[in-house]
């Protein structure tokens, strides 16, 4: 990312007009965070409850700056041969038998085992150059020529060595390769860390990110957000369901609604042709936004007192 | 560094912010990039270099609105001399001009000035708010101004006495004003000292002298302690026993020999996690001790394969199913209270609970599992049941007594500690949280 995109992060004024143009509404502390994120060449590490848009942060980052977003999953389990790179092993077995004629000749001329190897030694590196490399995510970052946005998706479900491992790459951008050697970044990526909080990450991987969390925001926030993603809303309904969603997230549910989930309702209301929220229909369409039998049970409880109380707002 | 980004990350320090050399350089990075101008920004930068839990950030902005609140100004080009009126009089001294002359910000940059000159930010204990106080005003030059009312005061006309009566007061002012400062900064940078000091006395304390009162911060310290042994200890879980043939690494290892399989790469797994079985003593004497070690064993859940839990004074119950039942505090109040429980609570009798546990539950001894036994072996003089103790010892991977007694009190009066003692792998006094720790270091 350095020096191509200066002009888009003049100011954090920018970088949140910028970020909404492309369907992102941001809270100062996240185009904050993005501005020294760009400025420091430091990956930002995001935290917050599921559906707040961290993932869709990186999505908007890529779009923004117009290169490419790779994606790194994490799950348990998850090695350096999936992240980073992998010998094409067939390809390898493929070329050693299709120029076995080759190598013949090579050796032809030479008497004695010792000379043959000397002579093979010549060709050593061959089959372990890039040509024979699959580039996996972190990788193909780092080759880049026009920086990229880096998403590792969910951190914390990865192992303690993958952290470890991740370190290498997040303070350095660059990753060692035992048999080519140390690949450093042509344009450092811009990149993005989320974290659903299943375990706490390690210090040290703390200390080399800026640490974003992103809370529930607040209804303003979160109508701005269902109006850029359902521009037909109307201004009351828009009203009425984000109360009303937020009156469900002061509940004590499993699984409180998201902003997605907010943004899900909204479309389904759209469908239904529907102006203005009332108990029935709250009654009826729940199952968009509460996805546990318990919750349902629970809101559908308390629903009077939680529609009258929302659906009064306007 | 800059002064006032150093005092802050000291103050955060102090507030129990863990703060990094690496991060402090990334916070001075950000602070030139934007500078004090704007304090919501600021706040916001600041954040996402120096607070990185949910945890951090409450205390950051708590902290920041603290520090930054101060009513001396952060220019600290600011001079002096700009606030007089008029030319200023080598005769007086400068704290009294600015007395005279009202100049109230000029006094608040002479006392941040001070501040530095006397570090304040080493302020420690309360008790050292009198001494930084008056440091405080002797920096700014107390010694001159008293001097001065004091000629004043001996030239005697009106003039001079008004004069005089209005340094006085501009003088108590000040002390006032300093005194605020002081506080203000002890709140800042005290924070981490006292707690640390706190911290090591209960740990150190046992935890049967220790008053109620406390114990939200010993709940605080256990849960620091289990991160730790958490930490360490989920690590080693991880490890050989060989299992299936890793297929995929097999293939990789062997392709130097045209991936005929001659090195065979397995699939590492092991769970070393072991099997506790937990027989405390409820009595008075120890249960405080009982309480405490339950709330850290159980925290501890995830390393532990299995934890059976039985509780005994006169007689022995299991009582493992509360533990499923109710959570952890509350499961721990009901044994100690015995509630609902198939417990006498008479004399302690060791002997007839060891028989209760041999008759009942000798089954759930295996040579994958510990025994912990918490108790003060005072049996009140009643039989021992010694052979079944040595019966228990052999089933058992590990047998671990803990008691609540210093040894040199084993085998005193009641005591029948030295008659259990040779059929123990170990036994050790425990009656603090570092011995609990250690114990459960011992036991994972």
């Amino acid at each position: 990312m350095n020096n191509f995109h200066d002009e888009k992060f003049s100011s954090i004024e920018a970088v949140q007009q910028e970020f909404k143009q492309a369907g992102y509404i941001c809270s100062r502390q996240i185009a904050t965070t993005v501005y020294l994120a760009y400025h420091l060449c430091k990956p930002i590490l995001v935290e917050g409850p599921a559906g707040v848009g961290k993932t869709e942060l990186a999505k908007t980052a890529s779009l923004f700056l117009g290169v490419p977003l790779i994606r790194l999953q994490c799950y348990e389990g998850l090695d350096e041969s999936k992240a980073l790179y992998e010998w094409k092993y067939g390809k390898q077995l493929l070329y050693t038998q299709l120029l076995r004629d080759k190598l013949d000749q090579i050796i032809k001329g030479e008497n004695g085992l010792d000379s043959s190897i000397q002579k093979l030694h010549q060709y050593d590196d061959i089959f372990f150059s890039m040509d024979f490399l699959e580039p996996r995510p972190l990788l193909k970052a780092i080759q880049e020529k026009r920086g990229a946005v880096l998403l590792i998706d969910e951190v914390d479900k990865s192992d303690d060595e993958f952290e470890a491992f991740l370190l290498e790459v997040l303070s350095d951008f660059q990753v060692s390769i035992p048999e080519v050697g140390t690949i450093a970044a042509v344009s450092k990526p811009f990149v993005f860390l989320t974290s659903n909080n299943t375990r706490e990450l390690s210090e040290a991987l703390k200390r080399r990110c800026l640490h974003l969390y992103i809370p529930f925001p607040d209804q303003k926030l979160e109508r701005e957000i269902v109006r850029i993603k359902v521009p037909d809303i109307s201004e009351r309904l828009e009203t009425q369901l984000v109360a009303f969603i937020h009156e469900v997230r002061k509940l004590d549910i499993k699984k409180v609604p998201s902003i997605s989930e907010s943004i899900d309702w909204a479309r389904v209301l759209m469908i239904l042709h529907v102006d203005k929220l009332n108990v029935d229909l709250i009654h009826d369409t729940l199952n968009t936004f509460v996805k546990f039998e318990e919750d349902v049970k629970m809101v559908n409880e308390q629903l009077r007192g939680l529609a009258e109380k929302a659906l009064n707002v306007t | 560094m800059d002064r006032i980004l150093e005092t802050f990350i000291l103050a955060l320090r102090g507030s129990g912010v863990r703060v990094s050399v690496a991060e402090s350089i990334d916070a001075m990075h950000v602070t030139d990039l934007i500078g004090y101008g704007d304090r919501g920004t600021l706040k916001n930068a600041l954040s996402a270099t120096l607070a990185k839990t949910l945890a951090e950030k409450e205390i950051f902005h708590l902290t920041f609105d603290r520090y930054f609140s101060t009513d001396v100004p952060f220019d600290h080009t600011y001079d002096i001399e700009d606030g007089m009126k008029g030319e200023p009089d080598e005769e007086i001294p400068l704290v009294a001009q600015m007395i005279m002359s009202g100049n109230i910000a000029g006094l608040a940059v002479a006392m941040s000035q001070a501040a530095l000159s006397v570090d304040i930010t080493g302020i420690q204990f309360f008790t050292q708010k009198g001494l930084y106080v008056r440091r405080l005003m002797q920096q700014m030059g107390l010694d001159e101004l008293n001097d001065y009312i004091r000629s004043l005061r001996a030239e005697g006309d009106d003039e001079s006495a008004r004069i005089a009566n209005m340094l006085e007061q501009g003088r108590e002012d000040l002390t006032v004003r300093a005194r605020n400062f002081v506080e203000r900064q002890y709140d800042l940078y005290a924070g981490s000292a006292t707690e640390g000091m706190m911290e090591s006395y209960l740990k150190n304390a046992r935890l049967t002298n220790i008053e109620q009162h406390h114990y939200q911060q010993i709940r605080v310290i256990i849960r620091k302690m289990v991160k730790n042994l958490r930490d360490l200890h989920t690590r080693r879980k991880k490890g050989a026993k060989r299992g299936q043939l890793d297929f995929k690494k097999t293939m990789r290892s062997n392709i130097a020999y045209q991936g005929l399989p001659f090195d065979t790469r397995w699939k590492m797994k092991k769970i070393d996690r072991p099997k506790v079985v937990v027989i405390c003593d409820v009595s008075r004497s120890v249960s405080t001790i009982v309480r405490f070690f339950l709330l850290i064993l159980y925290s501890l859940n995830e390393l532990i394969e299995k934890i059976d839990t039985f509780i005994f004074c006169s007689n022995l119950a299991e009582v493992s199913s509360i533990f499923d039942q109710y959570d952890l505090e509350e499961a721990i109040v009901r044994l100690q209270t015995g509630t609902g429980l198939d417990i006498w609570m008479g004399r302690t009798d060791y002997g007839q609970s060891l028989r209760d546990f041999w008759e009942g539950w000798s089954g759930n001894l295996t040579k994958k599992t510990t025994v912990i036994i918490l108790g003060d072996a005072r049996s009140n003089f009643g039989e021992t049941e010694v052979g079944i103790l040595k019966k228990m010892q052999e089933r058992s991977k590990r047998l671990i007594w803990l008691n609540p007694e210093t040894p040199s009190l084993w085998g005193s009066g009641d005591s029948e500690m030295k008659r259990y003692l040779p059929f123990c792998h170990v036994a050790r006094e425990c009656n603090t949280l570092n011995h609990l720790e250690k114990v459960m270091h011992a036991l994972l």
